[in-house]
C-alpha cells in the first residue's frame, strides 16, 4: 500500500513551496544551514523515506559535489588555497559551493515530502485548487512515466549484457556509442507506451467532459490550517532576517 | 436484438496498399459471448477497435461500409458517447492501469463521466465482487500479480456500466492461474448477461464462449479449428 501521511497534500505543498523559496531567496550560510536542517526535521517528522531518496540519487549527489567543487575553483576572491601564486580556493569559491549544497539538500528533502502523499491525492489537492484536471493528470502521468523508462533503461542494458557485452569495461567511446544504440528504441517504446495509456484513458471517458467528479475528496481539517499558518510565518520570519 | 452491426466492412491502415479487413460482415446479440480468433496480425485488434471508435477517432485508417452500435453509426458518436456504450479491456494491463490504489483506477472512469461521488463508491464495491478481488481495494496495482492487474483493468472498465465489453487478448500475458480466474469472470459476466466480444489466438482461451468466429483474408467465418 502507499505509505502516506494524513495531512492534506496542499498543506504539504504549502511547505514545499515555502522551503523552496526560502532556499532561493536565502544567501546567508547560516541561515540556510538552518533551513536544511528544517527540511529534514520536517521530511523525518513526515516519515518520508529519505534512505531510499539518497539510494535512488546517489549519482546525482556525487554530481552536485562535482558541480560545487567547480564552483569553489572557479570563483573568484580571497585566496584560501593557491599554489604558485594561483589560488586553487578562495573564501567566495567555497561559499558559493556550500551554498549551492545546501540548496540541493533544501530541495531534496523538501521533494520528499511530497512522496508521502499519492500521485491521486496530490493530482486532487491541485484540482481543488482549480488547476484543470486535465493539466494535473498530465503532469502525475509523466512523473509515473519516470520509473517506467528507468526499467526499460535497465531492461535494455541487460539485454546487451546478456549477448556477452561487458558494458562496465569497455571504453568510454565505445560506452557511449552503445547507449546512442539504446535512445531510438528506447524512445519509440516509451511513446508507443504513451499512446496506448491515453487511449486506455479516452475509451475510459477522460477529457469527456469539461468537468468530472470525484470520489476523493480532500478537506483540510484545524491541523492542515495550523500547519500552513506556521510555514507562511517561520519563511516571513527568515525572509526578514535574510534581508535585515 | 443486435447490439453490434457490421456490414460490408473494408479497412486499411494510412499508406497501406492493401485492405486488413474485407467486406467483413457481423452482428452481435445482445448478452452474447463471441469470440474472434485467428492468426496474428490478421485484424483482430483492429476490429475491436473499429467497434469501440478507437479507429477512426483516435487512430486514423480507411474505412468503408457499416459499423453500428445499438442501432448509431460509430463514426457518427463522440468518443465520450461511446465510452458510455462500449468498454474495451487491452492486452497489457500495465499501459491501462496509471493511479496508486485499485480504488482510484476503478474510481477513474465513473468519474470521468461525471458520475456522482456516492454512486461510484458502490460501483467500485460492484466492479471489485465482479472480479474476485474485494480485499485489494487499497493495495498498489504495481504490486500485483499481471493476472490480479488484468482483473483489476477489467473491474475498472466494469465500473463504467457500458452494456458491451470487449476484450483484446487479455489472457495473452497471463500465467495459468490467472488465465482461470479471468475465464470465471467473464462466465460471470456472461451468466449476469453482459454482452461480450473476446479475441484471441489462442483457442483455448475461447471455450467459454456462445460463438467463435475465424477472421481469416480479412473475412470473418465460422471456427472449425485449425
Amino acid at each position: 500500500m502507499t505509505r502516506e501521511h494524513n495531512l492534506d497534500p496542499r498543506t504539504k505543498l504549502v511547505i514545499v513551496l515555502c522551503l523552496s523559496t526560502l532556499g532561493i531567496a536565502v544567501n546567508n550560510l547560516a541561515l540556510l544551514s538552518a533551513i536544511a536542517l528544517l527540511s529534514y526535521v520536517a521530511a523525518s517528522l513526515f516519515r518520508a523515506n529519505l534512505k531510499r531518496t539518497f539510494r535512488k540519487i546517489k549519482s546525482l549527489i556525487y554530481m552536485l559535489l562535482f558541480i560545487a567543487l567547480v564552483q569553489s575553483i572557479f570563483t573568484r576572491g580571497e585566496p584560501l588555497l593557491s599554489a604558485g601564486g594561483f589560488a586553487i580556493l578562495t573564501v567566495n569559491g567555497v561559499e558559493r559551493a556550500l551554498q549551492f549544497i545546501l540548496r540541493m539538500a533544501i530541495v531534496i528533502f523538501s521533494a520528499t515530502i511530497i512522496g508521502t502523499s499519492s500521485s491521486r491525492s496530490i493530482i486532487q489537492g491541485l484540482v481543488q485548487w482549480k488547476l484543470p484536471y486535465d493539466i494535473a493528470f498530465m503532469a502525475a502521468l509523466g512523473i509515473r512515466f519516470l520509473p517506467m523508462l528507468r526499467e526499460e533503461i535497465r531492461d535494455s542494458l541487460v539485454a546487451i549484457q546478456l549477448r556477452g557485452i561487458d558494458i562496465k569495461n569497455i571504453p568510454i567511446k565505445e560506452r557511449i556509442s552503445l547507449y546512442s544504440y539504446l535512445f531510438n528504441p528506447l524512445l519509440v517504446g516509451t511513446l508507443l507506451k504513451a499512446e496506448r495509456l491515453s487511449i486506455a484513458m479516452e475509451m475510459r471517458g477522460f477529457r469527456a467532459y469539461d468537468k468530472r467528479t470525484s470520489y476523493l475528496v480532500l478537506k483540510f481539517t484545524k491541523l492542515d490550517y495550523l500547519i500552513m499558518f506556521f510555514s507562511i510565518a517561520i519563511t516571513a520570519v527568515f525572509l526578514i532576517i535574510s534581508y535585515m | 436484438m443486435d447490439v453490434i452491426e457490421i456490414s460490408n466492412l473494408y479497412f486499411r491502415y494510412s499508406k497501406r496498399e492493401e485492405y486488413l479487413l474485407k467486406g467483413l460482415s457481423l452482428r452481435v446479440r445482445k448478452g452474447e459471448l463471441l469470440a474472434i480468433t485467428g492468426e496474428s496480425g490478421c485484424g483482430k485488434s483492429t476490429l475491436l477497435s473499429i467497434i469501440c471508435g478507437i479507429i477512426p477517432h483516435i487512430r486514423k485508417g480507411e474505412i468503408e461500409g457499416e459499423v453500428k452500435l445499438f442501432g448509431r453509426e460509430v463514426r457518427d458518436m463522440a468518443i465520450r458517447d461511446i465510452s458510455k456504450e462500449v468498454g474495451i479491456v487491452f492486452q497489457d494491463p500495465d499501459s491501462q492501469i496509471f493511479l496508486p490504489t485499485v480504488e482510484d483506477e476503478i474510481a477513474f472512469g465513473p468519474e470521468n463521466l461525471m458520475v456522482p461521488r456516492e454512486e461510484i463508491g458502490l460501483r467500485i464495491e460492484r466492479a471489485l465482487k465482479a472480479v474476485n478481488m474485494e480485499e485489494y481495494r487499497l493495495e498498489n496495482p504495481n504490486n500485483l500479480s499481471g493476472g490480479q492487474k488484468q482483473l483489476i483493468a477489467i473491474a475498472s472498465v466494469l465500473a463504467m456500466e457500458t452494456d458491451i465489453l470487449l476484450l483484446d487478448e487479455v489472457m495473452s500475458q497471463i500465467d495459468e492461474d490467472g488465465k482461470d480466474k479471468i475465464k470465471r469472470t467473464i462466465l460471470n459476466l456472461h451468466r449476469e448477461g453482459k454482452t461480450m466480444v473476446i479475441v484471441d489466438h489462442d483457442i483455448d482461451n475461447l471455450s467459454l464462449a456462445d460463438r467463435v468466429l475465424e477472421l481469416k483474408s480479412g473475412m470473418l467465418r465460422e471456427f472449425k479449428g485449425w
